[in-house]
């Protein structure tokens, strides 16, 4: 059985096919991407995948139970956690309360232990991406870089047994960039699935080992990142046909 | 070790700081202020209810600042809720004869239970679609309460077997009710407050500002928003409906029936819009800056401008008016807000061994 299996998802708004059968699987432990040009359709992807939008037709497999249609929360209570390309911060909250929410609805299995001291555990997921200087700081005082991480350790709180990353480098400088390739990697070696949207394919194909290309709403090509970067139609979406 | 050294930190930030604590000297300076009011002789004694009717009001102003403040769900209907307390308390003593100690609560949790009715739809909208729907309602109801004259009386009042609505303190002498009154009020106000302060500040708290700020977020966090924004609309609604019946009984301008239910409209816009104004005066989002908004809105409105320097109503309202808007401009974070933060700096911060210690206690982790 996989983790995650997508089933011919598909999602018309009016006239236009931002989805179109799509379908894929992911296994555990694996770190998928998942690129394509702008109006490809990824983010509708995740938002389908993770309830934010009703698909018209297709089933979203997590460990073979169907979750097609449940409300976002339950979704993210089950297991299957996402971040946003946009970053959004609970802006009023200290940095570490911004974790607290999501330990609130904690379903790990040591949830006793942590419910009664949900600073520590919020505490260590902000030193897991190097945030616990800031923890006291409003979190609308966070540089960008730091929103991004934040995230991070937010969706990491829900303990999700697979988490799916929607453009986790956009708007980092390389520095940051470089950091967020440590912090995502060390996430990996602790044995946490990955699906991860991006743009910049270089810090990308460091982290993946299966890579899909999304074009118009489907899949045109799925492979190995060396493999992708020979795919000759995957060079003419982004870069153009040769005349 | 790190983790050790920062959770002190943590514990005592978010004891001292973070959510806008009043600092204590200045919360307990100004309860010791409002007890002693009756005896320094700052009002005449028969003006003593004035200030019962703002302590109450007040109430209401807190419990708006929890929805709007803290949840971030705009309501500009909350007079709906003083409606619900003083009818359910009028209508359980004129047709059961309940006590007077017993209807006060019912009518607190049919609030609680009605928010929760009213909610459920209500809350699937967001910001100004909200904001209309809520202001929809006490009107509704007030055309429900005309139609159905025969229970409810129309304008002309509850048609009454019983004399008028029992006082709260119905064996004093009047001269004593009006101080009995007021430190009910103001016990009222305090514990009410105090409730909801604690609620705010709690790890449900949290999760009411992750929905002000970013409801998809809290959503991804694997928050139930729709059951939080209920939760807060209910306590907000509680709190409201016990504001209500309490004014029923106690105010004797507008709450006994004679006058209440002839006089003035059957609810008052007044205690939809006093909220809004008292709350963006004293700070939104703080829940103790309401109460001093509160004050201000009255202390100029029904004492000051009315008895101290009596002047035309025209002009009044004119002055009142500028004034208010003088104050907003001057202080947009609110006048409560900002005095706590000048003051905050002076008062000697707490010392975080203390804090954690008081916070390990609590958090004992189970063997």
């Amino acid at each position: 059985m996989h983790l995650l299996e997508v089933q011919n998802l598909t999602k018309r708004f009016g006239g236009l096919v931002a989805v179109n059968s799509v379908s894929f699987h992911v296994d555990e432990g694996e770190v998928v991407g998942i690129i394509g040009p702008n109006g490809a359709g990824k983010t509708t992807l995740f938002n389908l995948i993770t309830g934010y939008l009703k698909p018209d037709s297709g089933r979203v497999l997590l460990r073979g139970e169907d979750i097609t249609g449940l409300p976002p929360y339950k979704i993210a209570n089950k297991g299957l956690v996402r971040t946003f390309q946009i970053v959004r911060p609970f802006k009023h909250l200290p940095t570490i309360a911004n974790v607290l929410v999501a330990l609130q609805s904690y379903r790990g299995k040591r949830r006793i232990e942590w419910i009664k001291t949900p600073e520590r555990k919020a505490m260590e997921m902000l030193e897991d991406v190097g945030l616990s200087d800031m923890a006291m700081e409003p979190a609308e005082n966070l540089s960008h870089g730091d929103l991004k991480r934040l995230e991070i350790a937010r969706a990491m709180a829900l303990e999700p047994e697979i988490i799916l990353l929607d453009e986790p480098f956009g708007g980092l400088n390389p520095i940051e960039t470089e950091y967020m390739v440590k912090s995502l990697q060390r996430i990996h070696l602790d044995g946490h699935t990955m699906v991860i949207v991006e743009h910049k394919l270089h810090a990308l194909m460091r982290l993946v080992k299966r890579v899909l290309v999304m074009h118009n709403g489907e899949i045109i090509a799925k492979g190995t990142p060396e493999e992708i970067a020979k795919n000759k139609k995957v060079i003419e979406v982004y870069l153009g046909k040769a005349i | 070790m790190t983790v050790i050294k920062y959770i002190r930190r943590v514990s005592a930030d978010l004891a001292t700081h973070i959510y806008d604590v009043p600092p204590r000297m200045l919360a307990s300076l100004i309860l010791i202020l409002m007890a002693a009011t009756p005896f320094i002789g700052i009002l005449e004694l028969r003006r003593l209810d004035i200030l019962t009717h703002i302590n109450l009001v007040a109430i209401l102003a807190v419990s708006w600042d929890l929805l709007v403040g803290r949840t971030g769900q705009i309501s500009l209907g909350h007079a709906l809720f003083y409606g619900i307390g003083a009818y359910t308390t009028a209508i359980l003593y004129q047709y059961f004869a309940w006590p007077v100690w017993i209807t006060v609560p019912i009518s607190a949790i049919a609030g609680f239970c009605i928010a929760i009715l009213i909610g459920i739809p209500c809350l699937r909208f967001k910001g100004p679609y909200l904001a209309l729907i809520t202001m929809a309602f006490p009107l509704a109801i007030v055309g429900f309460l005309y139609y159905y004259r025969d229970i409810f009386g129309g304008e002309t009042g509850i048609p009454r077997p019983l004399p008028g609505l029992p006082r709260i303190f119905d064996k004093l002498l009047p001269s004593q009710r009006i101080i009995a009154n007021y430190y009910f009020s103001l016990a009222l106000l305090t514990i009410s407050s105090v409730i909801i302060y604690k609620i705010a500040t709690s790890k449900t708290g949290i999760v009411f500002v992750s929905i002000l700020d970013d409801e998809l977020g809290s959503k991804a966090c694997g928050i139930n928003t729709s059951k939080y924004k209920l939760l807060s609309f209910a306590i907000s609604g509680l709190f409201g409906s016990l504001a209500g019946a309490v004014m029923a009984h106690t105010i004797q301008t507008n709450a006994n029936p004679r006058y209440f239910f002839e006089k003035t409209a059957l609810i008052p816009t007044e205690y939809s819009i006093v909220p809004i104004i008292a709350a963006i005066l004293g700070g939104l989002g703080t829940i103790y800056g309401p109460i001093i908004g509160v004050y201000i809105y009255y202390l100029l409105n029904n004492y000051i401008f009315e008895y101290l320097i009596p002047v035309d109503k025209p002009i009044k309202i004119a002055i009142f008016v500028s004034i208010i808007i003088i104050l907003i401009i001057k202080w947009p974070r609110g006048i409560a807000r900002t005095i706590v933060e000048k003051l905050e700096d002076l008062e000697e911060p707490r010392e975080v061994e203390e804090i954690l210690k008081e916070r390990m206690r609590k958090n004992k982790p189970e063997v």
